[in-house]
């Protein structure tokens, strides 16, 4: 472990021991903001929707749709636990905290497998790839996601294939492939079609950028780039 | 005029910072090690001078102190010098929690895997995906594994995909390793499986309680 006492930060002055103090609080929200998105993939797989949780979203925030969150969270899409899986393991992490600590950008990249049974039929096993783009704060202390949805680059059922095989999102009502496309799946992969870079993963400058927290066009920073007229 | 409880607190989240990247680096070590089948360099990462030091590997059971680990890398895990033979797993999703007296941490990972085995005269592709999770000691001039548990979750055909081969989920029916205590918890995926959200997440915590021993299996998601 790195040899360090408490003399030794007697050597700074006051200015670069508050430099020094404002650098680790932000390498520490980096690994806290990964903490609280490993929990999230736990949960999303465990989807014991009914079950008590931690509190992982900035549900006190203030225009935080509290209501649309809870009407999402307890609408169960399948029949039955069995046999359903989501694992999407965490990958590729680009983090950018504000100056003040207070917000932090992220995107992380992830290539996962999924069962899948919606009314007690033999699971289809699913490869998901995709990525977690996100907004998170402080709440009470603690890092919250404010804001974030899964975006599909690929679902499809494992022996079809990506380039023959997309599964909609699972939702009841069960949602038209169309307007899939406009959700979750609006950046998915087509085989005819050129990839749009989104999201765009945070730059070191984007809090210059676009300093308003609600601002979401980060995400979109390289988008028409691969876009060849 | 910085106070001292400031400077204690800036000196504490140095020594959990650099602890977190330690950690990380073991893990990649220990893991890279396990891939390439370096026997002597696994069991270099694990607190071996330790008496409980343990290893618990999906069904086979807890393999606790020295000796039992050694039995289990020799008889159960290990393939050294065998053609054909691959294993590929990968760290992803870290969730570290360090003490805050910095003398032990606690780490999960998602790792995904891929794998090559010999089976009935032909050489089989295998997808191999599980969870580790880890009680860590800082032994005064270095991170070491103390307790590490292997979830498994996933293994099969490549070719079938886990939901149409769970031929190798479970272990046979045949005698446990004599060395091996029971398992604490095995829940690999099949089509009549549940998820359960285990292994937990840690969470921060002052120092090293014998209460924190099951933290990985802990049901109680609200805290």
């Amino acid at each position: 472990m790195i040899d360090i006492r408490i003399e030794d930060l007697d050597l700074l002055s006051d200015e670069e021991f508050e430099e020094t103090e404002a650098l680790i609080e932000e390498e520490l929200s980096v690994w806290q903001i990964c903490n609280l998105r490993g929990q999230a993939a736990i949960f999303h797989d465990d989807q014991h929707i009914g079950e008590k949780r931690r509190e992982l979203k900035a549900v006190d925030y203030p225009g935080f749709d509290l209501e649309a969150e809870l009407r999402f969270r307890n609408t169960a899409v399948v029949d039955s636990l069995e046999g359903n899986m989501l694992i999407h393991p965490l990958t590729t992490p680009v983090i950018e905290i504000d100056p003040e600590n207070k917000t932090g950008r992220a995107t992380w990249w992830s290539l996962g497998i999924e069962g899948l049974s919606k009314y007690r039929e033999r699971p289809m096993a699913i490869i998901s790839a995709g990525m977690v783009p996100g907004v998170h704060v402080k709440q009470n202390g603690e890092w919250r996601i404010l804001s974030g949805a899964w975006q599909r680059t690929t679902k499809n059922e494992y022996h079809a294939g990506w380039i023959d095989s997309m599964v909609p999102t699972n939702t009841r009502p069960q949602i038209s492939m169309e307007e899939d496309r406009r959700r979750l799946g609006k950046y998915a992969y087509r085989k005819d079609e050129i990839r749009r870079a989104v999201p765009c993963p945070p730059g070191k400058d984007s809090f210059i950028k676009y300093p308003l927290r609600e601002d979401m066009d980060w995400l979109l920073d390289d988008l028409d780039q691969n876009t060849v007229e | 005029m910085i106070d001292q409880k400031r400077k204690e607190k800036l000196l504490t989240n140095i020594r959990k910072l650099d602890s977190y990247h330690e950690i990380q680096n073991l893990m990649g070590r220990l893991t890279a090690a396990l891939n390439f089948q370096r026997r002597e360099e696994i069991l270099s990462y694990f607190a071996l001078e330790k008496d409980d030091v343990s290893l618990e590997y999906a069904d086979e059971g807890v393999f606790e102190g020295r000796k039992a680990i050694e039995a289990l890398l020799d008889d159960l895990v290990l393939h050294p010098n065998e053609k054909g033979y691959m294993l590929d797993m990968q760290l992803t999703t870290p969730m570290i929690e360090v003490a805050d007296d910095a003398k032990t941490a606690k780490g999960l990972w998602w790792c995904p895997g891929i794998s090559s085995v010999h089976a009935n005269e032909e050489t089989k592709a295998l997808w191999c995906w599980g969870m580790t999770g880890a009680d860590f000691l800082f032994d005064g001039k270095q991170w070491k594994v103390w307790h590490l548990h292997y979830f498994r979750l996933i293994r099969c055909d490549y070719k079938k995909g886990w939901v149409e081969d769970t031929s190798m989920i479970n272990r046979l029916n045949t005698p446990l390793h004599p060395l091996s205590k029971p398992s604490t918890y095995h829940n690999p995926y099949s089509p009549l499986s549940i998820r359960e959200g285990i292994p937990a997440c840690p969470r921060p915590y002052a120092s090293y309680e014998e209460s924190d021993k099951n933290w990985m299996l802990s049901k109680d998601k609200s805290r």
